[in-house]
């Protein structure tokens, strides 16, 4: 009856019947039924987002990785290859579910990072900040049913768990990340993992397998509403492939020999095949990181082991490939599929953390400290703790430069599908410059959603910046920035500003070199080509929309010698050390006064 | 051999001043070690006033007997912590709950030392 009163609607033009059913009309003219719960059409959205995942991890993105599940997804939609993310977790998630600058939105950088002169800034909290909108909220005072399972990473304390964000029905892990197998920290920096659901703490169950789990509760979510005909939009955010880098044995067996050839080699031929497939221009370059290790001049015990943390890697990958196969096969067994948009995309690029040498004894004290094994028969299972190497994620992000925290392609371009049944363009490539704030927008074009307009509940909130990318995804623009529309960023001292094919780039120290370059990251997406002497009006123009971009948007200083590594260290240490010094000061405290008087009392 | 009495005391009064501080300012770390899970709302409220005042007490009055030296201070903790094993033996008999024996050795071991420090640590006249 709805989709028939809406193709009625639809073919007389009727918009001002149309805007009296339904109170609402969308701005690209398309009619919202947003009133209508019954036979209501609008589509189903799950939006999935990976966790440290490269540029070039997936199949559809020219990896060796088999990812079935979204190749599927890219084939029925269309696969942006110039979109970026922030190079860092939270900051990318407030944008993703806000559409808000990160520093606006109270994210500039994990609290975990966060340096102590930035904390007394009210923009510097690390959590999500009261004046901004998810796009959950958005969507569930429309009429959807909004779902979350996975990692939040946007705060804990009161009003800030996703259940008081818009979600519905939660199981989130509030921190940066924790194993894939149990209820345990990953990093000393957390007394336990901190699970929650629907806004209680959560005890995991004793067969948890992150990627299975999170599937399996978004099923749980989406079933246990489908009788009443309203959509859902379903947040997924996995675990993988975060540290610590975990799989099933089956999984991981299918590497098996895979990664023997080095990480060159693999960032070579993933950059091959990501031509052949027309991810990157023909003639892309390639810079090598100076934390790129020398394959060749590793002992074969030492290469066996380094092809076995890729190996758990891929499979980690592949584990979540298989779970997003699952729940797509639930959604058509319950015929949903062909109403239901999907969205996929990573937080960041891969992670250059992991040690180069996992024998080192910083590694193996914070590995004892956690309780945790490395040995290269379990790598990867239950109790074992695993990473790669600053070289194989350099592969991960092939053909790019830099990776996870650095403003390098490698670091912020990831990639992005929108696929659907319903959607006009089917297996098609975008070039199309896309920026993580679009996220919110598009999902709420697609959802006929009007975002909100300076204020929202009443009270100030701030705007929505990014832009929607429905007229790319429809084929009726080829790109939804105009040449002279500049978009900024920063984390933690690195930098980017992008306007038109363009790209202002500032990495800090270790790894960087301190200095603005300007790239065509539309021809020279491995910026190798430092055009800063070529175009330097081009260099300033940026520079001064840089400029504007840190005002508008309270960008702080960074503290003189921060170090991200040392300052999480710092507060890690920090964290460990204060409650025992506190105990060891207050019993001194307490036992003094008892010494006093016993050194008083008369002897007998 | 009071002088060793004395410092045995000492030390398990220090013990317990730390374990009941740990309640108060960290129960996450704690709770483990007597095999809780630490709760919510009034469960937790709960779990952290009644243990730290547990701990505390005992720890006090260790610290009261040694500095008074009036052994009338150490029969509350030799009551709490005689109680406290007698309570766990019972929640093993009657509740099927686990013998800890961990916890109740020392318990057992901390009041004899107390009920000793009791007969041979001298009262102040």
């Amino acid at each position: 009856m709805g989709k028939f009163l809406t193709f009625l609607m639809s073919v007389a033009g009727c918009t001002v019947l149309c805007s009296v059913a339904t109170g609402s009309e969308s701005t690209d003219g398309h009619l919202n039924l947003l009133n209508l719960r019954e036979g209501d059409d609008r589509p189903n959205i799950v939006l999935i987002l990976a966790d440290d995942l490269g540029f070039s991890d997936i199949a559809p993105y020219g990896s060796e990785i088999n990812t079935p599940s979204l190749s599927a997804l890219a084939e029925a939609g269309v696969s942006f290859t110039n979109y970026h993310t922030a190079a860092n977790c939270a900051p990318a998630r407030a944008m993703l579910l806000t559409g808000v600058d990160a520093h606006l939105a109270g994210v500039p950088n994990i609290p975990e990072m966060l340096a102590p002169e930035q904390r007394y800034d009210a923009h510097y909290q690390g959590v999500l900040g009261s004046n901004v909108v998810t796009v959950a909220t958005l969507l569930e005072e429309a009429g959807y049913h909004t779902y979350m399972a996975g990692k939040w990473h946007l705060g804990s304390g009161p009003g800030l768990l996703p259940s008081q964000r818009g979600f519905e029905r939660t199981v989130a892990l509030a921190d940066s990340g924790a194993d894939n197998w149990e209820q345990r920290p990953y990093i000393p920096l957390y007394d336990k993992a901190n699970w929650y659901a629907d806004g209680e703490p959560y005890q995991l169950p004793g067969d948890f397998y992150s990627s299975r789990f999170l599937v399996d509760k978004t099923v749980d979510f989406i079933d246990s509403n489908l009788h009443d005909d309203a959509p859902f939009f379903a947040y997924l955010p996995f675990q993988a492939v975060h540290i610590p880098v975990q799989a099933p044995q089956e999984f991981i067996d299918s590497y098996r020999g895979i990664y023997d050839v080095g990480w060159n080699a693999v960032r070579e031929k993933r950059r091959t095949q990501a031509i052949a497939l027309g991810i990157i221009p023909a003639d892309v370059g390639m810079v090598g990181m100076a934390t790129t290790g020398d394959w060749h001049a590793l002992d074969a015990e030492r290469q066996r082991y380094e092809a076995k943390r890729m190996a758990v890697y891929a499979g980690m990958v592949e584990a979540m490939d298989h779970h997003i196969g699952r729940l797509m096969a639930f959604l058509k067994s319950r015929d949903q599929f062909e109403n239901t948009l999907f969205i996929f995309t990573s937080d960041n690029g891969a992670e250059g953390a992991g040690p180069a040498d996992p024998d080192n004894p910083i590694m193996q004290r914070q590995l004892s400290t956690l309780n945790y094994k490395s040995d290269y028969d379990t790598l990867g299972l239950k109790g074992s703790y695993n990473t790669i190497s600053p070289s194989f994620a350099s592969a991960a992000v092939s053909p790019l430069a830099y990776y996870k925290f650095y403003a390098g392609e490698g670091g912020m371009r990831v990639p992005l599908i929108v696929a659907g049944a319903s959607l006009p363009r089917q297996g098609v490539l975008s070039d199309a410059f896309s920026f993580v704030t679009d996220i919110t927008p598009t999902i709420l074009s697609l959802a006929g959603v009007e975002p909100p307009q300076g204020r929202h509940g009443g009270k100030p909130v701030e705007t929505v910046i990014g832009r929607d990318l429905s007229p790319v995804i429809r084929g009726d623009a080829e790109r939804i920035y105009g040449e002279h529309d500049a978009v900024g960023y920063e984390l933690a001292g690195n930098a980017a500003l992008f306007r038109g094919d363009y790209k202002i780039v500032y990495n800090r120290g270790p790894l960087g070199d301190d200095r603005w370059r300007l790239f065509n990251i539309k021809t020279d997406p491995g910026e190798t080509n430092d055009l800063s002497n070529d175009l330097p009006e081009q260099l300033q123009n940026m520079l001064a929309a840089y400029e504007r971009y840190v005002v508008d948007n309270h960008v702080l200083p960074m503290p003189v010698g921060y170090d991200h590594i040392k300052q999480l260290a710092i507060n890690m240490m920090r964290k460990q050390l204060t409650e025992p010094l506190l105990i060891a000061i207050l019993t001194l405290l307490i036992l003094l006064p008892f010494y006093v008087a016993y050194r008083m009392k008369p002897r007998q | 051999m009071t002088t060793a009495i004395r410092l045995l005391v000492l030390l398990s009064g220090v013990l317990f001043l730390v374990t009941g501080l740990r309640w108060l300012v960290a129960p996450a770390g704690v709770a483990p070690d007597f095999g809780l899970v630490l709760g919510s709302g009034i469960g937790l409220s709960s779990q952290i006033g009644d243990m730290s005042a547990f701990f505390l007490t005992l720890a006090l009055c260790i610290l009261m007997g040694l500095t008074t030296r009036r052994s009338i201070w150490y029969y509350p903790a030799i009551t709490l912590l005689s109680l406290t094993a007698i309570g766990r033996i019972l929640a093993w008999l009657l509740h099927d709950a686990a013998l800890a024996m961990n916890l109740i050795a020392p318990e057992v071991l901390v009041a004899l030392l107390l009920f000793f420090a009791t007969r041979y640590l001298p009262d102040r006249a």
